[in-house]
């Protein structure tokens, strides 16, 4: 029975579809009152008077809480430096304003209409100075960063680069920008704070990491970790901004607080421009150099991102180029400018999408410079190592990649001379880039039960945001137990379950997916021995290491007659159930290892000539990301990262208002992601990988490599057709007429 | 959004009664303005429901149609009178938002639909005097990539968002209303005004007046033959026009003999251009005079740093829907 | 600021001599579970078969053996439901008349609102002070740990409660089918179609992801045409047939999209997908769509940020081709 790898149904799939999963903001609450927030209008200053007499009179108003009535909460302010996952909390505790559309007041109403209602009649004045909210005008400003992002070094060197400039037959210098991203799920964030008591609290919120809200919320009231529960059994997709903590959920359980009974809290989607971070803005300048034959001889990769005033994140667009060639000469280095803005955020592959699309682009610009193809300018500048970590590889088949994507794609009738390919009147380009991101492993736990039906629980707390966690767990669970699908159950999203890391770095399949399987194992193995020493079991006196999982039962490795059932195991141990919980730590060996997952994009554009507008038409995209558990919603993600390159490259642009810090493109109908309409059938295509370093699994985590190559494919295809470089995300009509 | 008092309107006089008294809003689909009473930028005291009346019927009128206004976007669209007489009708209607919101949409409250200025749209904003009179124009300084560059004042550069009336004006539409003092038609081009100085208005409807029919007059099927809609925006759907051109031609043999030409998403109102069509007329067509009359139709713009590029576009979206309409060159339709 | 309980946290205590976990259908657990969120309580079950002790979120527990408090006022025929508050004070006590296995869940509902309504009583009468003490000896017994608070604390804080707001806003009535059932709902006017189905009548597959018309989670179907519930005043659907995500399929028998966006995995995180399925039903429907590009076009109004489109342009293909 082979259960790994199968394209299984999601096993979530018939309550998704019949609209009964329950996401955070669908649990039901009797009696629960609803609050909404009121934001600021303004960036930089002091908040003047609230006026909220009329809200408070309005009918069906509860409370309408400011900062001269919010509980005091100084906890809010304080982060732990080290868990990149908190931020500085805006929690109506005094006048200071920091970002526009900051929190200022928050309504509570017996129905959202009277909140709703409350919150637009709340007025306030403002003391307020001009904000600094552009990157463009503030690099004077920058400073250099402790770290960029969880595991990088701020700036790295190798080799001697200026002088491989000086003696470079070719260079390509350009400066590349990404503008400010929201993440946008679908599902806006939402919070139900319920008060057991003045000090239990149960949380259901929309969450990409149950534990890390659980214990920020616990720090934020001064309460005992244990005494805070989180409970979210479905995300509505995350993307990064679900993975902090942000000020509405603690703003959530103070008013439940305050007002001694349950308040639901949904934040707007305006507000989610402004409420839950952002990918920050970027301006990388990359430098490349080669030889005659197209062999790189430098590379330097300067990054300023933006951050808060009052807290730190950093893009670290520039960590991939430290590995993704074989290049003697490199420098990279992370800048920070602080701006009157909210603090950004992880976004769907932080700093590979963004730097990526920098770098990969450059190399299309020194490919036409060198009139080497693309293609091979790349493979003749393959990394057989690590040379940024000086280690070797776990695995990688990115020289596979691009040749089955090539393949798949026709890349070999490609006239390298833009504008050279038409169909009709569209001219059509023809782009790849190279797709990367890291295979990460974080100790995770979980816990496995066998009651005498023979039917198997797993638990842990994990999430799932539309990635496949349900169904992958299960599977694993199954094959490690030898059971069918059907007869294992996985539960997640409650903090009651063994903790696990979050949902986020394309690493739950790693980290809990090790757990699960080793939980499984430690189950098989209590039962084994409680079968190995009991006289009544067909298997008694076997060495419990000689016993095998085999279609429910317990097998004899060498003796196929000898077997129980395991659920006879646990019925004669005359418990409801036996059990066995593992945390799962990463393998010691990844420590001498490079571990990244592979892959290349190919893309086709096709560009209406005078009206400037860009249509994909078609992509294809080889991706080596070790073992695949589950080949049907693997490929829905990988699709699903590839629509984000499509609308990273062409749409998505969060505009502030230089004048007051505001952003302008506040709905969907003014940040545009992708309709249908503007997908075409997207090919993916697999190139397996026996990688036994990585993890227990051999996964190498499938969640964010999908959008790190696309952009650039994107702009080099729209390059091709056109003739035009654009260098500014997004590639909008506007920039090729 | 704020309380209000609802009303079902029994009939088109206690409609137009109900809603004379000041604050009082009109419903039919209400995708345009159940949504600006969420956002708080309209709040009206009273509701009227006018969707008991029966103004929903799409007929023909001596060749040309009347079409109530409370007729959904989406029956107009699939019609068969107007895909035979207004296929131009069709395609704008079609081009337009999505098919739920087409579903919902009345034709009536197309016609007065609000702009979609994300300054006007957000009441965080103070300075907007579409919304709050005398308040000021953060657009003039703003971000500009949506609004107009023809039609503008020192006051609003909000774009009139509509693909359908950018073909009624095209096709010489008749507005037919009932108000406080009784039925009138008003002549599509005299429907909507300018912002000059009071960008709060936007049409010439009393209080209380309500839209019953929209007239496409029999003169006007005479350009079923050789007209076209192209819109032009950043995603393949569901998006507003950053241009869009209607074009109705007649032709005779490779001469057009009559012209109409109407520009959406760069104009504060739907847009006819009487110069460019003067252009045209009595010529053969030709991709050089099509470029001729798309820049007379842009001589009167206005830009501003952050739209100088409509210009272009929209004329090229102008000679894009001629070379279309009149199949005078290229081949295929758009990428 | 009107509050439920007060601060700590409050037990309900329920008599219910026929209960039993393995008779409780879905609809009531659901119930009493809203119930017990809603007043942030947990629920201890007295039956003739054990003691079963119920958190919001966690399964029902056996506690301990059937321990039929024959000693306090309940009388043997009829059951009983009583809310203690943080000080064991009966907050709120419920006779059933007779048996209140199966309707566990409205019991609990009364108690909610009436406390709801009535935030705090000051006085006892003698025999609801009797109870309380009964009650309370009787909690002592059957949560362990359980000690009587101080009185003076919380009372403290509550000293000055206003009455609840009353809502006096434009109201009017709003006749509905649902799904085939026919429901007479008394709104705010303001009230949307979605909020109406979401937070009036626990139909929460409608998701909200805009509430501005621009994304097309909220997608039902109104007299069987697909139209977005945010930005439809439910006043304005008033004598239609609405139909839900929840009503499509029939019984177990999953409607053909239903089974195709599983087959198709035509969905990743879910939250748009009871939009994208109603919508695909509406285009089914409306019967304009006849190539791919066409289902792309007529399926745009549904965004879907997972990017799962090519997976649902596919569903709604075999489903087109198989109809």
């Amino acid at each position: 029975m082979k259960l790994i790898g199968d394209p299984i149904d999601r096993v979530d799939a018939r309550r998704k579809v019949t609209g009964d999963a329950d996401y955070a903001a669908d649990t039901p609450v009797a009696h629960v009152a609803h609050a909404v927030i009121v934001t600021a209008g303004e960036a930089l200053g002091r908040l003047g008077a609230i006026d909220f007499d009329e809200a408070r009179a309005a009918p069906g108003v509860i409370a309408v809480i400011t900062h001269h009535d919010a509980l005091h909460l100084p906890k809010a302010l304080q982060r732990d430096a080290k868990n990149p996952g908190e931020r500085v909390l805006q929690l109506l505790q005094d006048d200071a304003l920091l970002y526009n559309d900051q929190p200022i007041a928050v309504c509570v109403g017996e129905t959202l209409e009277a909140a709703q209602h409350a919150a637009s009649l709340v007025h306030a004045s403002f003391r307020a100075e001009r904000p600094v909210v552009g990157l463009e005008g503030a690099l004077a400003t920058a400073y250099k960063p402790h770290a960029a992002g969880p595991a990088g070094e701020t700036d790295t060197a190798r080799g001697d680069v200026d002088r491989a400039l000086r003696e470079a037959a070719l260079r390509v210098d350009a400066i590349y920008t990404t503008p400010v991203e929201n993440h946008h799920p679908m599902e806006p964030h939402a919070t139900i704070a319920v008060w057991h008591g003045d000090d239990q609290l149960t949380l259901y919120d929309a969450t990409q990491g149950i534990f890390g809200v659980r214990d920020r919320i616990a720090a934020v009231f001064e309460l005992p970790k244990a005494n805070v529960r989180v409970i979210d059994h479905f995300v509505g997709g995350g993307f990064g901004c679900k993975g902090a903590v942000w000020s509405h959920v603690a703003l959530t359980a103070m008013a439940a607080k305050m007002l001694g009974r349950p308040v639901k809290l949904a934040i707007t989607r305006p507000q989610m421009c402004s409420l839950v971070g952002h990918r920050p803005e970027t301006r990388q300048r990359l430098t490349l150099a080669c030889d005659r034959e197209g062999a790189l001889t430098a590379i330097r990769h300067e990054v300023f991102s933006e951050t808060s005033r009052f807290d730190e994140f950093v893009e670290p667009s520039a960590v991939q180029t430290r590995m993704l060639y074989a290049c003697p000469n490199v420098i990279t280095q992370h800048r920070v400018v602080r701006l009157d803005i909210p603090t950004p955020t992880f976004q769907r592959a932080p700093g590979e999408s963004t730097g990526t699309y920098a770098l990969e682009c450059a190399m299309d610009e020194l490919a036409h410079a060198a009139a080497i193809d693309p293609l091979e300018l790349r493979l003749r500048n393959y990394a057989e190592l690590d040379l940024g970590e000086h280690k070797p590889f776990s695995s990688k088949s990115l020289r596979e990649c691009y040749r089955r994507g090539a393949e798949a794609f026709g890349w070999a009738k490609r006239d390298p001379r833009p504008r050279s390919m038409r169909d009709g009147r569209a001219l059509i380009g023809w782009g790849m880039a190279t797709a990367t991101y890291p295979a990460r492993q974080r100790p995770s736990s979980a816990i496995a039960r066998m009651t005498p039906d023979g039917r198997a629980l797993v638990q842990a707390g994990t999430q799932d945001i539309g990635t496949g966690t349900y169904t992958i767990m299960t599977q694993i669970a199954a094959d490690a137990l030898g059971l069918p699908v059907d007869a294992v159950r996985f539960e997640l999203g409650d903090t009651s379950f063994p903790e696990t890391p979050i949902s986020g770095g394309s690493m739950t399949a790693s980290s809990t997916g090790s757990a699960v399987k080793a939980a499984c194992k430690a189950l098989v193995d209590k039962l084994a021995n409680l079968a190995s020493g009991d006289p009544v079991s067909p298997l008694y006196g076997i060495a419990p290491r000689d016993l095998i999982v085999q279609d429910g039962a317990l097998v004899g490795r060498e003796h196929h007659l000898r077997r129980e059932p395991l659920a006879s195991i646990v019925a004669r141990s005359g418990q409801r159930e036996i059990s066995a919980q593992v945390r799962a730590e990463p393998r010691p060996d990844r420590e001498q290892l490079s571990t990244h997952a592979f892959g290349a994009d190919f893309v086709e554009v096709r560009v209406d000539p005078e009206l400037g507008e860009i249509r994909i038409a078609r992509a294809v995209g080889a991706f080596g990301c070790g073992r695949i558990l589950n080949a049907k919603t693997a490929r829905s993600q990988l699709i699903g990262g590839m629509v984000w390159g499509i609308g990273m490259a062409l749409f998505e642009h969060t505009v502030r208002d230089p004048r007051n810090g505001r952003v302008v493109t506040r709905d969907l109908a003014d940040y545009h992601v992708p309709v249908s309409g503007d997908v075409p059938d997207l090919d993916v295509i697999f190139v397996e990988e026996d990688d036994p370093h990585v993890n227990e699994l051999g996964a190498k985590g499938i969640g964010e490599i999908g959008i790190t190559g696309m952009p650039a494919a994107i702009a080099n295809a729209i390059f091709h057709a056109t003739g035009t470089r654009v260098r500014d995300l997004p590639i909008t009509l506007d920039k090729l007429l | 959004m704020h309380p209000f008092t609802f009303v079902r309107a029994p009939d088109t006089d206690g409609a137009v009664s109900a809603a004379s008294a000041g604050d009082a809003a009109f419903v039919a689909g209400g995708t345009n303005l159940v949504d600006l009473m969420r956002l708080g930028v309209m709040q009206p005291r009273r509701i009227v429901d006018v969707n008991g009346l029966p103004l929903a019927d799409v007929e023909d009128a001596g060749g040309g149609i009347r079409i109530g206004a409370l007729a959904k976007h989406t029956d107009v669209a699939y019609h068969a009178l107007v895909r035979e007489r207004f296929p131009l009708v069709a395609d704008a209607l079609l081009a337009g938002a999505s098919p739920q919101l087409r579903n919902m949409a009345s034709i009536g409250g197309n016609l007065l639909q609000r702009t979609r200025c994300p300054y006007f749209r957000d009441p965080g904003t103070p300075a907007c005097n579409k919304r709050v009179p005398g308040s000021g124009c953060a657009a003039q300084a703003g971000y500009q990539r949506s609004h107009a560059v023809l039609g503008t004042s020192e006051h609003c550069i909000a774009t009139h968002p509509s693909d359908l009336c950018v073909a009624l004006a095209a096709l010489d539409a008749i507005v037919h209303t009932r108000g406080p003092n009784g039925a009138r038609a008003i002549a599509f081009g005299e429907l909507h005004t300018l912002p000059a100085d009071h960008p709060e208005r936007e049409h010439v409807l009393a209080p209380g007046e309500l839209v019953t029919h929209v007239e496409l007059p029999a003169a006007s099927a005479r350009f079923a033959k050789a007209s076209r809609y192209v819109k032009v925006r950043d995603r393949a759907s569901f998006a507003f026009a950053l241009a869009s051109a209607a074009v109705a031609l007649v032709m005779d043999g490779s001469v057009i003999k009559d012209a109409r030409i109407a520009l959406g998403g760069v104009a504060t109102k739907p847009w006819r251009s009487h110069d460019a069509e003067q252009i045209l007329v009595g010529h053969a067509a030709d991709p050089a005079l099509f470029a001729r009359a798309a820049n007379v139709a842009l001589q009167p713009a206005h830009a501003r740093n952050g739209n100088a590029f409509k210009v272009p576009l929209a004329q090229r979206t102008i000679t894009r829907a001629l070379i279309l309409a009149t199949g005078s060159s290229g081949s295929g339709g758009a990428p | 600021m009107p509050a439920l309980l007060g601060y700590g946290s409050p037990r309900v205590l329920a008599f219910v001599r026929a209960w039993s976990i393995d008779h409780a259908d879905r609809a009531e657990l659901r119930a009493i579970r809203a119930e017990l969120r809603g007043l942030g309580a947990s629920l201890t079950i007295v039956s003739d078969g054990g003691t079963w002790s119920f958190r919001p979120d966690d399964d029902a527990e056996r506690t301990t053996a059937a321990v039929y408090p024959d000693h306090l006022e309940v009388p043997r025929d009829r059951d009983a439901l009583f809310v203690l508050d943080a000080d064991d004070h009966v907050r709120f006590s419920y006779d059933a008349g007779g048996s209140l296995a199966g309707t566990l869940g409205e019991a609990l509902a009364a108690a909610g609102a009436a406390i709801a309504a009535k935030p705090r009583p000051t006085m006892y009468t003698r025999r609801e002070w009797t109870l309380t003490c009964l009650v309370a000896g009787f909690a002592l017994a059957v949560f362990p740990g359980c000690k009587p608070r101080a009185r003076s604390r919380a009372r403290a804080k509550e000293a000055h409660v206003p009455p609840p707001p009353s809502m006096t806003t434009t109201e009017l009535d709003v006749n509905l089918r649902v799904n085939g059932e026919p429901r007479a709902l008394r709104l705010d006017a303001r009230a949307s179609l979605l909020d109406t189905l979401r937070e009036r009548l626990g139909l929460t597959g409608t998701k909200k992801g805009c509430d501005m018309g621009q994304c097309g989670a909220c997608t039902v179907l109104v007299g069987g045409r697909r139209v977005l519930s945010c930005l439809t005043l439910a006043a304005l659907a008033d004598g239609q047939d609405v139909t839900t995500i929840e009503g499509l399929a029939r019984g177990d028998q999953l409607h053909p999209l239903q089974q195709a966006f599983v087959a198709h995995d035509a969905l990743q995180c879910g939250y748009c997908t009871p939009g994208q399925i109603m919508s695909a039903a509406g285009l089914l429907a409306e019967g304009h769509a006849t190539t791919d590009d066409d289902l792309r076009e007529q399926m745009s109004g549904n965004l879907c940020r997972c990017g799962a489109y090519p997976n649902i342009v596919a569903a709604i293909r075999s489903v087109k081709g198989g109809a």
